[in-house]
C-alpha cells in the first residue's frame, strides 16, 4: 500500500503558513482568521485519515468460455471503516474487456457489504488470471490518497471460436479402430461394397438371398468396415505476422481448434504438434477429454523467439503415427518450419498445408525500393508454394475473412487429382 | 483571478494556490490601508476563500471516466459545506479574540510567532505520523 499527499495538502499548508506569517508581518489578526480555516481543514483531514481496511471477494461464474462470449464476475467489498471516496479498478489483462463501467467511484459505509457485478467480454483466446483489483481511497477532505492492490486471481480459459465445418479432409489411409470413415478395404461393416459368389468360410448371414435366387447359386454381400483415422495438427509457432489485435497465430489457433473439434466428433484420433521456439506436442487420442487437452494446449501456443535450429527429429515417434494425416497450419515465414514440412513429406506422411497468409498483415510501403521488395517477397512465397505442389503436397493460401471450409475444399480438390508421390 | 482561472484551465495546482494567495494578499492590502479595528466581515471572507479553494481543487482532481455513486457526491458536498461553516466559526473566534482588550508588546508578539510555528509544526507532524 502506498500513501501519497495530494497537491491540495501542500497548497493548503502553504496558504495557512502564508496567512499566519502575513498576519505577523502586517500585524493584522484578520489574516490569521483567513488562514485558520485552511489550517483547520489540514488538522481535521489528517486526524481523520486512517489506513484503509478493506476486504474483497472475487469470483467468476465460469472458468471456461468461448471467444466472443461474456463471463459474469462478482466482486464483494466490505470494510469495518467507511470509505467516502473509493476508486476501484478491475485490472483486466489484454484480451478481456469489461462491459460494465470500470473503474468505479463508490462510497462504502462502515460494515457495509457491497456487491459489484461486472460483465467481462472475452475478446481473445488464451488462459488468463482475472482478479487484480486496484484501489485508491481518499480521506474525506481529499488530502491523502492510499493506493493498493488486492489479488483475488481466478483462472479463466477462453477457447478460440472456431467455425463450423461441414466436410473434413480425409486421410489416404484409415486406422484399425472403429470410427466414421469408410475405407477402400472390405471387411465387417454395414456400408455396401460389392456382391461376389459364396466361398468356403463365408458366414451364412452374409448371403444375399435376392442375388442368390436370381443367379441360382449362393452370393454374398461384401461391406466396407467403419474405421477411424489419425489426424495430427501441426501448428507452426516460430513466427507470426500481426496487425493490431489480429495475427496469423490467432487465425491458426482458431483453425486448429475447429479442426480438432470436428475430427474428434467423428471418432477420429487427433494429436497436436506446436512446432516453434517452444516445442509442444500431444499424442493422438480420441474423445471429449482429448478435445479439452488439445484446446488447453492451444491456449499455451505462443510465439517464443528462438534461433535454435529445430527439425522433426526432436519430436517423439508416437506424436506422428504411421498413416496419419498431418494438417500443417503455418504462415510459412520461418525456414525451420518450411524445412520440417518438407521433411515430413519426404518421410512419406500424408501432408496438407494450410498457409495462413501473412500478406494482409504486411502492407507494402510506398517507394520504388519498398514496392520492389514487396513484389520479390510475394514471388518468393509463390515459388515456395510451387515447390510444395511439385512434391504432391496440397497447399492452400487461407486469408482472414474467408471460411476455412473453402481452404479445405481446395485441398480436397487437389488431392482428388494428385497422385501420391514418393520422394 | 487570472491565476485561479489559469490553474483551473490547465489543472495546475500551484497556480490555484497562487490565485488564492493573491486574493488573500489583496485582502491583506485592503485591511492594511483600512481602519485599524478588526473587520467584522472577515469570517465570511475566510469561508469564501475556503469554498473557492475547495471547489477549485475538486474541479481539477485527477480522475478517470468512471461510474460514480451518488453518495460520493453528497458526502463531498457535505464535507465542503461543513468545512466552510466550521471555518467561518473559527475565523469569527479569531476575530473576537483579536478584539479582546489585550495590550500588545514584544511578549505577545513572541507568543504569536511561537503559535504560528507550532500550528505549522502540528500540521507537518500529523501529516508525517498519522497514517502509516
Amino acid at each position: 500500500m502506498t500513501r501519497a499527499a495530494t497537491a491540495k495538502l501542500g497548497a493548503y499548508t502553504a496558504l495557512a503558513g502564508l496567512g499566519l506569517l502575513g498576519a505577523l508581518v502586517a500585524g493584522r489578526p484578520e489574516l490569521v482568521a483567513l488562514a485558520a480555516p485552511f489550517a483547520a481543514v489540514l488538522v481535521a483531514g489528517l486526524s481523520l485519515a486512517e489506513k484503509p481496511d478493506l476486504k474483497a471477494l472475487f469470483d467468476l461464474d465460469q472458468e471456461r468460455q468461448v471467444q466472443g462470449e461474456t463471463v459474469a464476475a462478482e466482486l464483494e467489498l466490505w470494510s469495518r471503516r467507511g470509505h467516502s471516496h473509493l476508486e476501484l479498478l478491475l485490472d483486466l489483462p489484454d484480451g478481456l474487456v469489461a462491459e460494465t463501467p470500470n473503474p468505479q467511484l463508490i462510497s462504502l459505509a462502515g460494515d457495509e457489504r457491497r456487491p459489484i457485478d461486472h460483465t467481462i467480454r472475452c475478446e481473445r483466446w488464451g488462459a488468463y488470471l482475472v482478479g487484480d483489483l486496484v484501489l485508491r481511497s481518499q480521506d474525506p477532505f481529499g488530502l491523502l490518497v492510499h493506493e493498493w492492490t488486492i489479488e483475488r486471481k481466478r483462472p479463466l480459459k477462453i477457447y478460440p471460436h472456431g467455425e463450423t465445418l461441414r466436410r473434413l479432409l480425409r486421410p489416404l489411409d484409415t486406422q484399425a479402430f472403429a470410427g466414421n470413415q469408410v475405407p477402400r478395404a472390405r471387411g465387417e461393416g454395414i456400408e455396401f461394397a460389392d456382391l461376389r459368389p459364396f466361398e468356403p468360410g463365408d458366414r451364412v448371414r452374409r448371403i444375399n438371398w435376392r442375388a442368390t435366387a436370381r443367379r441360382g447359386e449362393p452370393w454374398v454381400t461384401e461391406t466396407h468396415p467403419e474405421r477411424n483415422s489419425d489426424v495430427v495438427i501441426f501448428l507452426d509457432t516460430f513466427l507470426e505476422a500481426r496487425l493490431a489485435d489480429e495475427s496469423t497465430l490467432d487465425q491458426a489457433v482458431g483453425a486448429a481448434g475447429a479442426l480438432a473439434r470436428h475430427y474428434l466428433a467423428e471418432k477420429d484420433r487427433v494429436g497436436l504438434v506446436a512446432f516453434g521456439g517452444v516445442l509442444n506436442w500431444l499424442t493422438v487420442s480420441s474423445g471429449l477429454v482429448q478435445l479439452y487437452r488439445v484446446l488447453d494446449s492451444l491456449l499455451d501456443a505462443e510465439i517464443f523467439l528462438s534461433y535454435a535450429w529445430k527439425d522433426i527429429d526432436l519430436l517423439p515417434v508416437r506424436t506422428l503415427p504411421p498413416k496419419a494425416l498431418v494438417l500443417a497450419i503455418s504462415p510459412l515465414l520461418d525456414e525451420r518450419a518450411v524445412r520440417a514440412l518438407l521433411d515430413l513429406r519426404a518421410r512419406g506422411f500424408d501432408l496438407a498445408v494450410i498457409e495462413i497468409s501473412p500478406v494482409p498483415y504486411a502492407a507494402a510501403r510506398e517507394g520504388r525500393l519498398d514496392e520492389l521488395a514487396w513484389r520479390l517477397w510475394l514471388l518468393r512465397r509463390e515459388a515456395l508454394r510451387s515447390r510444395y505442389l511439385r512434391l504432391g503436397v496440397p497447399i492452400v493460401e487461407w486469408r482472414a475473412g474467408t471460411p476455412l471450409q473453402a481452404a479445405l475444399e481446395e485441398v480436397r480438390r487437389f488431392r482428388r487429382h494428385a497422385r501420391t508421390l514418393r520422394v | 483571478m487570472l491565476s485561479l482561472a489559469g490553474g483551473l484551465v490547465f489543472r495546475w495546482s500551484a497556480a490555484l494556490a497562487a490565485g488564492i494567495a493573491l486574493l488573500g494578499a489583496e485582502q491583506a492590502v485592503r485591511l492594511a490601508t483600512g481602519p485599524s479595528h478588526a473587520d467584522p466581515w472577515t469570517p465570511l471572507y475566510a469561508a469564501g476563500f475556503l469554498l473557492a479553494a475547495e471547489l477549485a481543487w475538486w474541479s481539477m482532481e485527477p480522475r478517470v471516466p468512471s461510474f460514480s455513486d451518488l453518495p460520493v457526491l453528497v458526502n463531498r458536498l457535505a464535507v465542503i459545506i461543513l468545512s466552510c461553516a466550521g471555518g467561518a466559526v473559527l475565523a469569527a473566534l479569531v476575530v473576537l479574540a483579536a478584539g479582546a482588550p489585550l495590550r500588545g508588546g514584544v511578549g505577545l508578539e513572541v507568543v504569536g510567532v511561537v503559535a504560528a510555528a507550532a500550528a505549522l509544526t502540528v500540521v507537518a507532524t500529523v501529516a508525517r505520523t498519522r497514517v502509516r
